[in-house]
């Protein structure tokens, strides 16, 4: 009582003043996020076999993918998460039995236009179809690393 | 060695002046002026460096480091803000008394002008020496209440309104205070002009020998330029900002430089009544006088700063109790014992 | 002097609001004549969007009522469905819960303390409060991956075992945290100024408290003993040592200071909860797609806030018939209009901070 509260709380802000300050200059130094950090999402697309689980599992219907039947196997054409209506709740990731779709750790997916918001995993066209699978594969690899793209609108 | 620079200057000027064959009046016009602006530019470039200041101090107590991008250590961050806030859109809000609305923030900076025309800097830096300087600051101190009101009136927002009534509220009863403080040293200087309450403060400062005032007086001071704990006026988190609700771009901004232009007056008439003003402690004559008169200046500005940053806001009917209650008879008795001790003191020979 | 009333529209853009939530005063000058709370600004409606989801896909809606307290939203919500579908929770997810659970309500709590002092006009107490709850958020980043919304419980369990380095980094939290309080203690709760803002004001009686089934630190200010982990416990509650702090008058020191204690509580259970986690599985057997049988679940927990309920019913589709939240929020600011008359608007300030509301959990 009798400003034995006042006095104190200045001696708390003044102990403060010259306490190691918590800011951490953004752009220029980073933090390293944990390693279940919930970021922008990577798909591998040589493990993923379309099967649409992560689709089903999404609250929101971000995600949509389009695949194509080519030689008695699913193959994914689009993949894209309309990221605008994203809850990052992280079940689509619980869902992908093959492991291909996750969680990466970059935290920059602000664009400055909304539509470039949208990421674009995977978008390709479809294999010609073929009587032998095995000459096809490698010419599907290499497309499929070239289409293993990010999101339509500039970096950062 | 830098004591006299600023009275080297002016007495260099007016050499060059008479030199030149300008009649003696004009002469004085010319220098009055340039004086003048010389303060003008002084508040202004201060008030930018308040915020500023203002700023780096809060971040630094809230373990955060504030402005450090524009400029070095951040330091135009506030010319930045200003340049941002020209750009903006004036918005009259419908229903405002327009000629009323846009005179406000363009007449809040007359008061703190005319102020720090009569304040000493230093040795012999006084813009205009007046003799009853006290009581010149105290009349002009109060006129920025009427020009707080009269915004929110103008602003037609009842946010605005409450703020300006608060305004007027927390004047009348913190004024008195304030004054009654003062009174004590006007007591035993027995002189309102603000160079020679300086200079009788050689010996002992008046804040040793006032104590209670100078307590008084610093409450008051914060009451008077509406900061926490007594930012009823602006009381940002109940009624928003008060006057400056409907305020936009440099509308808003003089009113925010404004009140650093009022915490500089507080400040500095703290410095000139109870600090010392402009003399040197310690016999360090070293140091120019104006410089000390800064320095204490600033650290009466830290503190206000710090009480800001520290303490939480008080209920309009508690200031109003606490301004009655405890701050005027506080101040009374303080002038009683003042009266009474410069008898004793007198019969006892202490003091002429 | 007869003098006549305005009315003056509180929000719903104000600042001290804690959201976009409206009163409308009816004051004469600056006292308080009516007040009239107007909710709804932030309604959603999850409880219709949760009718079109599977049961799962309902948890990240859960997260987006109470945000300030994510894990205990998960946990009401979960608790429902299990109880509908007589699911059996392994001891280690039980274990978890508790930890992330009062991990969370320190969280809350920690904004509320600074919220609450950020009304009142203390604004380094705010910062003060967020820069430590940053700490808190890591941990839960940590465990979760999300910050805020965490989506970490599952029916059945958690989505993932705690991390080998959870376990260093929240016992050295717990360590900081008994300083931390104090720094609030020493910041606000005995700062003069605060004391004779928030004392005797806006008193809320024992038997009032119960009328408006008010709950949570909101009713144990007033010194009513009604604690859902100690009353009613639930989940492995009954195994934990902790006390539930009370206040004397009901007025809004009590609130808030009972908030701190909380969190000093807290620190106490999660230890414990540290000290007897036992090794096993996080999950419970569940099937993929979970169908609960044709029924009703109702189940509550101690949120940060009160009493939260969650009541279930379903249809035997995967999706469910119906869910309601009973937000503590929303029941707590009941008596709001009732208690604000008399005072002045800075009161009514002061008096909406220390029910603590989210306005997410308010208009659901």
């Amino acid at each position: 009582m009798f400003g034995q509260g006042l006095i104190k709380g200045l001696q708390i802000t003044w102990g403060r003043m010259f306490d190691k300050k918590q800011t951490v200059k953004y752009p220029f130094e980073k933090i390293e996020m944990f390693p279940r950090y919930h970021g922008r999402f990577e798909l591998d697309v040589d493990k993923c076999i379309a099967c649409g689980l992560c689709a089903n599992a999404c609250p929101n219907k971000v995600i949509q993918l389009e695949k194509e039947k080519v030689d008695k196997k699913q193959f994914l054409t689009k993949y894209i998460m309309r990221i605008e209506y994203c809850l990052f709740c992280g079940l689509c990731v619980e869902a992908c039995n093959k492991d291909a779709l996750k969680f990466s750790n970059i935290i920059d997916m602000n664009q400055y236009r909304r539509s470039w918001v949208r990421l674009t995993l995977v978008d390709r066209p479809a294999p010609e179809p073929t009587e032998t699978p095995e000459e096809e594969t490698p010419a599907k690899e290499a497309k499929s690393e070239a289409a293993a793209g990010q999101a339509p609108g500039k970096e950062g | 060695m830098g004591e006299n620079i600023f009275v080297g200057i002016a007495t260099w000027l007016r050499g060059l002046l008479s030199g030149a064959g300008v009649p003696d009046m004009w002469n004085d016009t010319i220098l009055l002026v340039v004086k003048l602006v010389a303060i003008l530019l002084f508040i202004l470039v201060n008030a930018l460096w308040l915020v500023y200041m203002e700023r780096r101090v809060c971040a630094f107590m809230q373990s955060r480091l504030g402005p450090i991008h524009v400029g070095p250590k951040g330091l135009f961050q506030t010319a930045a803000d200003i340049g941002k806030l020209l750009g903006k859109e004036i918005i009259l809000p419908k229903g405002a008394d327009l000629l009323v609305f846009l005179l406000m923030p363009v007449v809040i900076f007359i008061p703190p002008l005319l102020i720090f025309g009569v304040l000493p800097f230093g040795k012999n830096m006084v813009a205009i020496d007046m003799n009853i300087g006290v009581f010149y600051l105290l009349a002009i101190a109060s006129l920025s209440t009427i020009i707080f009101w009269a915004a929110g009136w103008a602003s037609n927002n009842k946010y605005s309104l409450v703020g300006g009534m608060r305004s007027v509220a927390q004047m009348v009863s913190y004024e008195l205070p304030l004054i009654l403080a003062l009174l004590g040293v006007i007591m035993i200087t027995g002189t309102l002009n603000l160079n020679t309450i300086v200079d009788s403060q050689k010996s002992i400062w008046f804040v040793f020998t006032q104590p209670i005032a100078f307590l008084v007086y610093l409450i008051a001071g914060m009451a008077e330029t509406n900061r926490t704990p007594f930012c009823l006026v602006e009381g940002e988190s109940e009624i928003i900002a008060g006057p400056y609700t409907e305020y936009s771009g440099m509308g808003f901004a003089m009113f925010f430089l404004a009140e650093y232009a009022n915490v500089m007056i507080i400040s500095a008439m703290c410095t000139v009544m109870f600090l010392g003003g402009w003399l040197a402690p310690f016999g360090l004559d070293f140091i120019p006088s104006w410089l000390w008169f800064f320095l204490k200046m600033y650290l009466m500005i830290f503190v206000f700063m710090w009480v800001r940053w520290t303490y939480p806001r008080i209920r309009v009917d508690q200031l109003m109790g606490f301004g009655w209650k405890v701050l005027v008879p506080l101040a009374l008795a303080n002038i009683f014992v003042t009266g009474v001790g410069m008898y004793i003191f007198r019969a006892i020979g202490w003091w002429s | 002097m007869k003098t006549e009333t305005y009315t003056l529209n509180l929000g719903p853009q104000h600042p001290s609001t804690h959201g976009v939530f409206r009163i409308i005063l009816e004051l004469d000058g600056e006292t308080v004549v009516k007040a009239t709370p107007v909710p709804g600004y932030l309604h959603r409606g999850i409880e219709k969007l949760a009718e079109a989801r599977t049961y799962t896909q309902v948890i990240p809606y859960t997260d987006r009522m109470d945000y300030m307290a994510a894990m205990l939203m998960n946990w009401g919500y979960v608790a429902a469905v299990e109880k509908l579908m007589d699911i059996e929770v392994p001891e280690r997810a039980e274990y978890v819960r508790v930890i992330v659970g009062e991990l969370s309500r320190i969280a809350s709590h920690m904004i509320a303390t600074g919220a609450y002092g950020g009304d009142i006009g203390a604004l380094t107490a705010f910062t003060y409060t967020f820069r430590d709850r940053e700490y808190v958020l890591d941990l839960l980043e940590m465990v979760s991956g999300s910050r805020m919304t965490f989506s970490y419980f599952r029916i059945g369990g958690v989505a993932a075992d705690l991390p080998e380095e959870f376990f260093p980094a929240v016992r050295k939290f717990l360590g900081e945290l008994p300083a931390m309080c104090d720094e609030y203690d020493g910041l606000i709760t005995g700062n003069e100024i605060f004391q004779a803002r928030t004392k005797q004001v806006g008193i809320i009686t024992p038997e009032m408290g119960i009328n408006y089934s008010l709950s949570g630190p909101t009713l144990r200010g007033s010194g009513v003993n009604y604690d859902l982990r100690k009353v009613r416990p639930y989940g492995i509650y009954d195994r934990f040592d902790f006390d539930v702090p009370l206040g004397q008058n009901g007025d809004c020191f009590d609130r808030f200071r009972i908030r701190i204690d909380e969190m000093r509580q807290c620190k106490r259970i999660i230890e414990q909860a540290l000290d007897q986690i036992p090794e096993g599985p996080i999950m419970a057997k569940v099937p993929k797609v979970i169908k609960p049988p044709v029924g009703d679940a109702y189940a509550e927990v101690e949120s940060s806030k009160g009493v939260y309920g969650c009541y279930v019913v379903s249809d035997g589709s995967p999706k469910p018939y119906r869910v309601h939240f009973r937000r503590p929020s929303y029941i707590n600011l009941g008596y709001l209009g009732k208690l604000c008359e008399g005072w002045k608007i800075a009161d009514v300030i002061a008096i909406l901070g220390s029910i603590d509301i989210v306005l997410g959990e308010v208009d659901c």
